[in-house]
C-alpha cells in the first residue's frame, strides 16, 4: 500500500533551456545519440545507394553528389533539431506535422513514412541474405532461406523483449563505419582505375546530376529517427549534436567507399550486383576482404532490425491504443511486447523481401526510399515554417535563416523527391515512373485508410465503451467531487 | 485542478489495482524503476517506487534518482490512476510529457492497458 507524505511544494521548471530539471538514472549522451542516428541511417541498402549515386554521376564525381547530399542533410538536421527542441518526444514527427497541418494529414504522412521502415527491413534482409549466399557460394535460391532465417531471429528477439543496450548499439555502429572506412582506404591505396572527371557531376545532364544528389540524400535517410530517443537524452542539445555529427560520419564513410568503388570495381559490375561491398572487399583484400565486408554487412542488420522493429512495432501499438488501428495490434505478450505488431511487421517484410528476390528490383527500392525520405524532409521543413508563425513555444535550438533554409529546403526536397521518383536506377539514361507510382500507391492506401477505416474504428471503439458503461461492465471509477 | 487528497486516493487505488493484477505482475516482474511525477498545474510532485513490477511505495516529493519522469496536469493524473483515461492519445498529443526510455514509456502505458483495456 502507498505511504503518502505531505505534499511537496517543490516548484518544477519547464523544460525549455539547455538542461532538464531532472537527471535520469540512465540517459543518452552525445556519443550514443550520434551512434543511434548514424546506425539507423547506415544500413546495408546504403551500399546500393552509393552505387545508385555513382550510376547517375559522370565518371568519379559521385563524391561531389555525396558532399552536396551531406550539406543538405545538415539543413535537415537543423530543421529536426528545432522541431525536436519544441516537442522532444518519441511521437515527435507526428506531433510536428499534426500541430502544423492537422491530425489527419499527420496520420497519413506517418503511416506512409512507416512503410519505409518495412522497406528498409525487407531490403536489408534481402541484401544480407544475398551476401551470405554469395560468400558461402550457395545456390541463389538459398538467399531467400537466409532472409527468412534473419527475419525469424529478429522476430524472436523482439518477441522476447530483447533490445540492444545503448553501448552495444554504439559499438556496432562505430565498428560498421570504421570497418567500411578502413577497407575503403586499403582499396584506394591499391593500384586501380584512374580517377576520371571528378567534378563532372552534371556531365550526364543537369537532371542526371540532380538525381545523383537525390540518391546521395538517401544515404542519410532515417538519421533523423534519433529524435525518437529525445525523452532519454541527457539534455535537449544532445539530440541536436547527434543530428549534426552523424551526417558527417556517414558522409565520410560513404565518400571513401564511393572513391574506393570507383577505383577498383567497374561501374557496370557494381551496378549489376546486390552486394557491391563484397566486390570491393574481394578486389581490395581477396577472400579476407570479402569476409570483412560480409561481417560489416551483417552488423548493419543488428541496428536496422533492432531499431526498425522497435520503432515500427511501438508505432503500431500506439496507433492501436488510439483506435487508429484494430485493437488486436495493441495486444501484449507476457514480456510487454506488442506481439501481433511484431509478427505482422516480420511477415510483411518477408513478403516484400520475396518480391525483391523474385523480381531482382532492389534498385527500385532505393529509388522509392529516396523519394519517400525526400518527401518527409519537405513536409518537415514546411511544418517548421508554419510552426514558426503559429507557435511561440520556447525552444533550445533555432535554425538560423529558417525562411531561406527551411523554405528553400521545402522546394528542394520536393524537387529531389520528384527526381528520384521518376528515375530508373537500372538505366540512368531512361525515365521511369515506377518509384513515384509505388510512393503514390502507398500514400493513397494510407489516405484511404485514414479517411475511411479510421473513423469506423473510432466509432466502433466509442460504441463499445458506451455499451460497456450501459451494461455496468465498465463504469467511471473516479469518485464524483462533492458539490459545494 | 485536482487536490492532493484526490491524487492520493487515486494513487492508492492504482497501487491496489496494479499489485493485485497477476498478469501485470508477471509481465512486469523484471521492471524495477523509480518514477517521478510532476503536476504541471499545481507544482506538486510525487514518487513511485516499483520493484519487480510491484509498487512498493508512493509518496509526495521526489525521492531518489528517477528512471522516468512524467509531467502532466493533476486532473489527468487522477483520471489516469483511476483508469478512466487512456493515457496514449494524450501522450501522442504532447499533453503528457515523459522522460525516460521508450521501453519504460511503453511499460507505463501497458500498465493502464492491462488493468483497464476498455479505458
Amino acid at each position: 500500500m502507498s505511504e503518502l507524505a505531505p505534499p511537496s511544494s517543490e516548484a518544477e521548471q519547464p523544460v525549455i533551456g539547455d538542461h532538464h530539471p531532472h537527471h535520469l538514472r540512465r540517459s543518452v549522451g552525445v556519443f550514443t545519440a550520434t551512434a543511434t542516428s548514424a546506425g539507423l541511417a547506415f544500413a546495408a541498402i546504403n551500399f546500393l545507394g552509393i552505387v545508385s549515386v555513382s550510376t547517375f554521376a559522370l565518371g568519379s564525381s559521385a563524391w561531389l553528389a555525396i558532399l552536396i547530399g551531406g550539406l543538405i542533410a545538415l539543413v535537415v538536421a537543423g530543421v529536426f533539431s528545432e522541431l525536436n527542441s519544441m516537442w522532444p518526444t518519441a511521437a515527435g514527427v507526428r506531433l510536428y506535422i499534426s500541430n502544423a497541418f492537422g491530425g489527419r494529414f499527420a496520420l497519413i504522412a506517418t503511416f506512409t513514412y512507416m512503410t519505409t521502415v518495412v522497406l528498409v527491413i525487407a531490403a536489408d534482409a534481402f541484401l544480407i541474405g544475398a551476401a551470405i549466399q554469395h560468400v558461402l557460394n550457395e545456390p541463389p535460391a538459398l538467399a531467400y532461406v537466409w532472409i527468412l532465417v534473419l527475419l525469424a531471429i529478429a522476430t524472436a528477439l523482439n518477441l522476447r523483449g530483447i533490445t540492444m543496450a545503448g553501448r552495444v548499439q554504439s559499438a556496432v555502429t562505430y565498428t560498421v563505419l570504421a570497418g567500411t572506412v578502413v577497407l575503403s582506404i586499403v582499396a584506394i591505396a591499391k593500384p586501380g582505375m584512374p580517377i576520371e572527371s571528378p567534378f563532372a557531376l552534371f556531365g550526364n545532364g543537369a537532371l542526371s546530376g540532380f538525381q545523383a544528389i537525390a540518391f546521395a540524400l538517401f544515404l542519410f535517410a532515417a538519421f533523423e529517427w534519433v529524435t525518437t530517443t529525445a525523452e532519454e537524452a541527457r539534455t535537449p542539445r544532445v539530440i541536436t549534436r547527434g543530428l549534426f555529427i552523424a551526417p558527417m560520419l556517414i558522409w565520410f564513410a560513404a565518400t571513401v567507399f564511393s572513391l574506393a568503388l570507383d577505383h577498383l570495381v567497374p561501374k557496370d559490375v557494381a551496378h549489376g550486383s546486390a552486394y557491391p561491398q563484397l566486390l570491393l572487399g574481394a578486389a581490395a583484400l581477396g577472400r579476407v576482404g570479402e569476409i570483412w565486408m560480409l561481417g560489416v554487412t551483417v552488423l548493419t542488420a543488428i541496428n536496422t532490425f533492432n531499431g526498425g522493429f522497435l520503432v515500427a512495432s511501438r508505432f503500431v501499438y500506439a496507433a492501436a491504443r488510439e483506435d487508429n488501428l484494430p485493437r488486436p495490434f495493441a495486444r501484449l505478450n507476457i514480456r510487454a511486447v506488442p506481439w501481433l505488431a511484431v509478427v505482422v511487421l516480420a511477415v510483411t517484410s518477408a513478403v516484400v523481401g520475396a518480391v525483391i528476390f523474385a523480381t531482382g528490383q532492389w534498385l527500385l527500392l532505393v529509388a522509392v526510399g529516396a523519394a519517400l525520405e525526400a518527401s518527409v524532409f519537405a513536409i518537415a521543413s514546411a511544418a517548421l515554417l508554419k510552426l514558426r508563425r503559429t507557435h511561440t513555444k520556447p525552444r533550445s535550438f533555432r535554425l538560423r535563416a529558417a525562411p531561406v533554409l527551411a523554405g528553400g529546403g521545402t522546394v528542394l526536397f520536393a524537387g529531389l523527391a520528384l527526381a528520384s521518383g521518376f528515375s530508373d536506377p537500372a538505366d540512368p539514361t531512361q525515365f521511369s515512373a515506377a518509384p513515384a507510382l509505388v510512393v503514390i500507391c502507398l500514400g493513397l492506401v494510407a489516405t484511404a485508410y485514414v479517411l475511411i477505416v479510421v473513423p469506423r474504428l473510432r466509432r466502433a471503439a466509442a460504441a463499445r465503451r458506451v455499451a460497456a458503461r450501459a451494461s455496468g461492465e465498465r463504469v467511471k471509477r473516479r469518485p464524483e467531487r462533492p458539490t459545494a | 485542478m485536482a487536490t492532493w487528497d484526490e491524487l492520493q486516493e487515486a494513487l492508492d487505488d492504482y497501487t491496489v489495482s496494479c499489485n493485485t493484477n497477476e498478469r501485470l505482475r508477471k509481465m512486469q516482474k523484471d521492471w524495477t524503476r523509480i518514477l517521478h511525477f510532476v503536476c504541471s498545474d499545481t507544482a506538486e510532485t510525487f514518487t513511485m517506487d516499483v520493484r519487480s513490477g510491484e509498487i512498493i511505495s508512493t509518496g509526495a516529493g521526489h525521492v531518489g534518482v528517477p528512471d522516468v519522469v512524467v509531467t502532466t496536469d493533476s486532473e489527468t493524473f487522477c483520471d489516469m490512476f483511476w483508469g478512466d483515461l487512456n493515457p496514449m492519445p494524450k501522450y501522442l498529443r504532447g499533453e503528457i510529457q515523459v522522460r525516460g526510455s521508450q521501453e519504460d514509456i511503453m511499460r507505463i502505458d501497458a500498465i493502464s492497458y492491462v488493468i483497464w483495456p476498455d479505458a
